[in-house]
C-alpha cells in the first residue's frame, strides 16, 4: 500500500509505463487461467479470515478500491469450511500491529489493542487463522501465543495456497 | 450471544452516506466521540482520538508531538471511516510523527528508515549475505519433490514480474520465503528479484518521513527501468 500510495504521489507516470498486480490479482489470475491447481481436499478444518486495515479499508479510501472479494474468492477455491470475523469487511478491527507498532516498545498497548482480534477469533471456531499481510501475521502470531492459544495455527492467504497446489 | 446481519455490517458508511466529506479540517469536529468510542485503544494510556483533534484544535500541537500518543495509534482508519465530518485522523497523527525529532522517534522505526537508506534493507545486511540467505533457502526447495531445479533468478533483465521482500522473511522467518517461489514455480511465471535493495516495505510511512518514502518508492521505479521489467508485484 505504501508503495502504490508513493508511486500514485510521486511517480504518476508508472502507471502508463509499467503494470502493477497485487498480491490478490496474482492469485485470483493463477488459479481462474489454470495456471496453478489447488486441492481443495487437503484442508479439513475451519479457517477464517482476517481483513487487514490496508488492504480493505485503507485501499477503498486511497485507491477507491477496498480488497475484500478477491480473498474471499481465493478461500472459496481452497477450503470448504472458512468463516468471516465479525465485524469484517470495511468496519473490521485491526490486528493492533499496524503503522508501525511492531516496531515501537509499546508492547502492552499493542496487546491490549489486540484483545478485540482475540475475541473474534475465539467466537469463529476456527483452528487457524488466514490473513494477507506481514505485520497482521506477526501480530496476531504474538496475540495467540500471548493469550494460550497456540493451537490456532496463523497463515498467509498465499501460504494457504502453496501448501495446496497440486504437484504432478 | 447477538446475532449481528451480515449485509447490515458489510454496508459501508460511505455507501450510506456518499456525499459525506472524505477529508476535512480539524475545525469541522463536532467532538461526538465517534471516533473514540470505535478506536480499540481508546482509554490505553491515555490514548482517544477525539481529545487528540481536540489538541491540535486549541493548538496543542507541541505537546502531542512530545507525547507517546502518536506512536499508540495503528493507523488503522476505523475512526475516520466512521466520522461523521471527513475529519482525516490518520493524517494528523501521521504528520505528528513527522514532526517528532528523528531521534526521538521510538524503537525500530527511524533506525530501520536510517538501514534502509544507506544499505538498502531495513536490516543493514549486506548484499553477500542477503544472496547466501535466499540461495541457501532456495536450495533447500530445489530437493524438495515437485520443485527440482528451482532458483531464484536475480535481476533478470526483462523479467515479466518484479518481487520484493519483507526484510523479517530474510531475517528470522526464512520459512515464510518459500510460498511466492512455489506458487511462482508452478505457475511458470517469470519474476525477478532485485540483488540490491531488495526491501519491499516502506517504513517512511510509518515514521511520517515523506523524502525517505519518496526514496524508497523511487528505488522500485529504477529496478523496473534499469531490468525492463513488465509489472511489479506490489510488496504489500
Ligand atoms: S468522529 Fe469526527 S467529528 Fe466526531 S469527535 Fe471524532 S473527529 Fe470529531
Ligand atoms: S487509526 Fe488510530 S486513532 Fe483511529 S481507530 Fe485506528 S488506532 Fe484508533
Amino acid at each position: 500500500m505504501a508503495t502504490r500510495f508513493g508511486l500514485q504521489k510521486w511517480f504518476p507516470d508508472f502507471f502508463d509505463r509499467f503494470g502493477a498486480f497485487t498480491v490478490f490479482d496474482l492469485l485470483v489470475d493463477y488459479i481462474k487461467s489454470g495456471r496453478i491447481q489447488v486441492d481443495k481436499t487437503k484442508i479439513t478444518g475451519r479457517i477464517a479470515y482476517h481483513d487487514p486495515c490496508n488492504y480493505g479499508r485503507k485501499s477503498e479510501e486511497l485507491f477507491g478500491h477496498g480488497f475484500f472479494d478477491e480473498p474471499r474468492w481465493v478461500l472459496d477455491q481452497c477450503v470448504s469450511d472458512w468463516v468471516d470475523l465479525n465485524p469484517n469487511r470495511a468496519n473490521q478491527y485491526c490486528c493492533g500491529g499496524g503503522g508501525g507498532t511492531l516496531l515501537t516498545p509499546y508492547k502492552n498497548e499493542r496487546l491490549t489493542y489486540g484483545l478485540k482480534k482475540i475475541q473474534q477469533i475465539r467466537r469463529s471456531g476456527a483452528g487457524m487463522i488466514v490473513l494477507p499481510c506481514h505485520s497482521c501475521h506477526s501480530q496476531i502470531r504474538t496475540l495467540l501465543a500471548e493469550n494460550g492459544m497456540t493451537e490456532i495455527a496463523v497463515k498467509y492467504l498465499w501460504e494457504l495456497v502453496a501448501d495446496i497446489l497440486v504437484i504432478d | 450471544m447477538l446475532n449481528f446481519q451480515e449485509n447490515k455490517l458489510t454496508q459501508t458508511i460511505k455507501d450510506k452516506a456518499p456525499l459525506r466529506p472524505i477529508e476535512s479540517i480539524p475545525d469541522l469536529c463536532l467532538s461526538c466521540g465517534t471516533c473514540s468510542a470505535g478506536c480499540p485503544i481508546t482509554g490505553i494510556s491515555g490514548f482517544d482520538p477525539r481529545k487528540i483533534v481536540r489538541m491540535v484544535l486549541e493548538g496543542s500541537d507541541q505537546e502531542l508531538i512530545d507525547s507517546p500518543l502518536p506512536w499508540l495509534c495503528t493507523m488503522c482508519g476505523k475512526c475516520e471511516h466512521a466520522c461523521p465530518m471527513g475529519i482525516n485522523i490518520v493524517n494528523i497523527i501521521r504528520t505528528a510523527r513527522g514532526m517528532v525529532d528523528r531521534d526521538k522517534v521510538p524503537g525500530m522505526i527511524h533506525k530501520g528508515v536510517e538501514l534502509d537508506l544507506e544499505t538498502g534493507n531495513n536490516l543493514g545486511l549486506p548484499a553477500e549475505d542477503f544472496k547466501f540467505i535466499i540461495e541457501d533457502v532456495a536450495g533447500e526447495l530445489a530437493e524438495t519433490p515437485g520443485f527440482e531445479d528451482f532458483q531464484v533468478p536475480f535481476d533478470k533483465q526483462g523479467a515479466n514480474l518484479l518481487h520484493t521482500l519483507h526484510n523479517k522473511l530474510v531475517n528470522t522467518q526464512n520459512e515464510d520465503l518459500v510460498h511466492w517461489w512455489k506458487i511462482f514455480y508452478k505457475a511458470k511465471e517469470d519474476w525477478t528479484i532485485p540483488s540490491v535493495n531488495w526491501e519491499g516495505v516502506n517504513w517512511g510511512l510509518f515514521s511520517g518521513d515523506d523524502d525517505a518514502m519518496k526514496v524508497f518508492v523511487g528505488r522500485i521505479v529504477d529496478h523496473m527501468e534499469r531490468l525492463e521489467i513488465k509489472n511489479l508485484m506490489y510488496p504489500e
